[in-house]
């Protein structure tokens, strides 16, 4: 197999980056989202990307990893990274209870009927005060530091698993997408009767990506969990805060493409950062609508996502001229 | 006696949700555009008509057609300078886009405005009608009333006129409608502004017994597209019938559960009708 230069540079500079940063600082907790986010947008893809279902209820799965894994722990005292299996299970669970009604589903009717999902999950969570606490939010208890109980003095290790988790996410989404499941994926992507004409299984396939989909999404809100210590239904089910910002990550960077979701996360997190920071002092609700100005300007502008900036550069360097 | 009285109050609140959610099933069988971000229209149209209470001394109901006008126009730019765009883009897309508006406009309105919720004082704000043993909300009527007005003129727009005609040709066929000598992008134009303008004209006149806020319009949002799906995504007949059930779905279910579950039976009820039958339960032609 042909060993690709871009990936391990990107992927060695990231290695490098929480060294650098200051291990208390503002700047390593934005990275340690910004990967999470990217792994998240990837799992995201493996639906949204190849066979262009378009969830906007992803937040339901994350919300899902994020309270499995602290209620274990609150309630039995059960090891986040048990918490962490035990939420994957519940989200994969989760995405095959909502994907047998939705799968037939296409287009925008998909993405309304997912977003009706996220916020039934959202209304459970606030009503469920006895298991979540309710619209009051839910505490990581304290643990001594050790690798066992996923408790960390500082940042960095947690950085360090984000990025291990985005490797994992990435390499996922380029196996399913090289593998049977991808071309099958595709074919019913561009056409569903085509696909079961030719004799693909399109019920189980559907199934099967929205499943692994669900779960890692699940396993990464525990991750998120325990980077945040304090999280409420709004924020791990929100609709704006979680399940759009997941697509926009993707389509922004370019969807279906394995790089898309990196790209979309490295620009969209640190910008959102940014803007907070210099602009919610002046004036609530500023840095929000800069960033939805943003995103209709990429829309219209470059509606495949900045991936294809990069392919055009790259035929450029190539060919040396324009493509 | 109660379940009664929530079929009835349920009527009355499910009329205004028809007019609000009107504009979201108008746009897509005009265009095929589900626009994520009708509901902000609401707000627009709430606090229009809030504006004009506290400045102009004007009631709610009398500036209705105010929030209808400034939305009307609000719609008209977004639709030239923004949706025309995406009109044959991929879904996602016009998903992405709308939900851009979305953001814009909520966030644009909390910059401007402020987080605080508002309302008016009205002097038929409390008052209801007895009809027997049954009590009729003042507000809930009028804004029932006003919104059934509505909905007859806009029958009548799309049944009677010229543009109603060409509108419901350009839905049909826009290339043939094009070849009639009809304004495709007028069309779309028209059918984009007339459908906020509803929803805004909505938002005013259930100002007299809802709060204003920015958030307010995400509330509605699932509720509007229970709505139209329940309706059939596209059929103006439908979403009227789907208004109405929705508002007797949910005053019934205020009678068994909590008032945070009352949301939670709506959106299950939106699930299962996509699930089931996504055309709509009601009316299966636009």
């Amino acid at each position: 197999m042909r060993v690709r230069f871009a990936p391990c540079l990107v992927i060695a500079a990231a290695a490098m980056l929480p060294l650098l940063l200051d291990p208390r600082g503002y700047w390593i907790r934005v990275l340690t989202i910004t990967l999470l986010f990217a792994a998240m947008a990837q799992a995201w893809n493996i639906v949204g990307g190849l066979a262009n279902q378009i969830s906007l209820g992803h937040a339901a799965f994350f919300g899902i990893g994020a309270y499995t894994s602290t209620v274990l722990l609150v309630k039995f005292g059960i090891s986040p990274w048990l918490g962490m299996l035990a939420g994957g299970a519940l989200g994969g669970l989760a995405a095959l209870v909502i994907a047998i009604p939705t799968m037939r589903l296409q287009g925008h009717y998909f993405a309304l009927a997912t977003l009706a999902f996220g916020e039934v999950m959202r209304v459970i969570a606030n009503v469920w005060t006895s298991l979540t606490g309710g619209p009051g939010g839910l505490s990581v208890p304290f643990a001594p530091p050790s690798f066992a109980a996923y408790s960390f003095k500082l940042l960095r290790p947690h950085a360090y698993i984000a990025l291990v988790a985005l490797i994992v996410a990435t390499s996922i989404f380029k196996a399913i997408r090289r593998g049977a499941m991808g071309y099958r994926l595709r074919a019913i992507r561009q056409n569903t009767a085509a696909a079961e004409v030719i004799g693909i299984d399109t019920t189980r396939v559907k199934l099967e990506a929205a499943v692994i989909s669900g779960a890692l999404t699940a396993m990464l809100g525990t991750l998120y969990a325990q980077v945040a210590v304090f999280f409420d239904p709004d924020t791990v089910f929100g609709i704006a805060s979680i399940s759009i910002r997941i697509a926009l990550i993707a389509i922004i960077g370019g969807i279906g493409t394995a790089a898309g979701p990196v790209i979309g996360a490295f620009f969209i997190i640190p910008l959102e950062e940014i803007m907070n920071s210099l602009l919610s002092s002046r004036a609530a609700g500023l840095s929000q609508l800069v960033f939805g100005v943003v995103l209709i300007a990429v829309i219209l502008w470059q509606p495949r996502g900045f991936v294809t900036l990069f392919s055009a550069w790259r035929a450029r360097l190539s060919h040396g001229r324009a493509p | 006696m109660s379940l009664l009285q929530a079929i009835i109050d349920g009527i009355l609140v499910g009329g205004v949700y028809a007019v609000i959610s009107i504009g979201l099933t108008l746009v897509y069988g005009v265009m095929g555009i589900v626009n994520f971000a009708q509901a902000e229209f609401l707000t627009i149209g709430m606090f229009v008509a809030w504006f004009a209470w506290a400045f102009l001394g004007l009631d709610p109901v009398i500036a209705a057609p105010l929030s209808f006008a400034v939305a009307f126009a609000i719609g008209w730019v977004v639709q030239g300078q923004l949706i025309a765009r995406v009109l044959n883009a991929p879904s996602v897309a016009q998903i992405f886009l709308t939900v851009g508006i979305l953001i814009v406009i909520e966030n644009g309105s909390l910059l401007l405005f402020g987080s605080q919720f508002r309302s008016v004082t009205t002097s038929y704000q409390t008052s209801s009608v007895s009809l027997g043993p049954l009590f009729v909300s003042v507000p809930y009527l009028i804004a029932f009333m006003m919104s059934l007005v509505c909905g007859i003129a806009l029958w009548w727009f799309m049944r009677a006129s010229w543009f109603g005609r060409a509108m419901r040709a350009t839905a049909q066929n826009p290339a043939a409608a094009r070849l009639m000598g009809i304004d495709a992008e007028l069309m779309y134009r028209i059918a984009f502004a007339l459908g906020v303008g509803l929803t805004a004209f909505g938002g005013a006149v259930i100002l007299p017994y809802v709060t204003v806020f920015p958030g307010v319009g995400s509330q509605f949002v699932v509720l509007m597209f229970t709505v139209v799906v329940l309706g059939g995504l596209g059929s103006v007949a439908g979403a009227v019938a789907g208004g109405i059930a929705v508002g007797i779905i949910q005053s019934m279910s205020s009678l068994f559960f909590p008032i945070q579950l009352q949301n939670l039976v709506l959106f299950i009820v939106f699930i299962l009708v996509l699930a089931i039958r996504p055309q709509g339960l009601i009316g299966a032609s636009r």
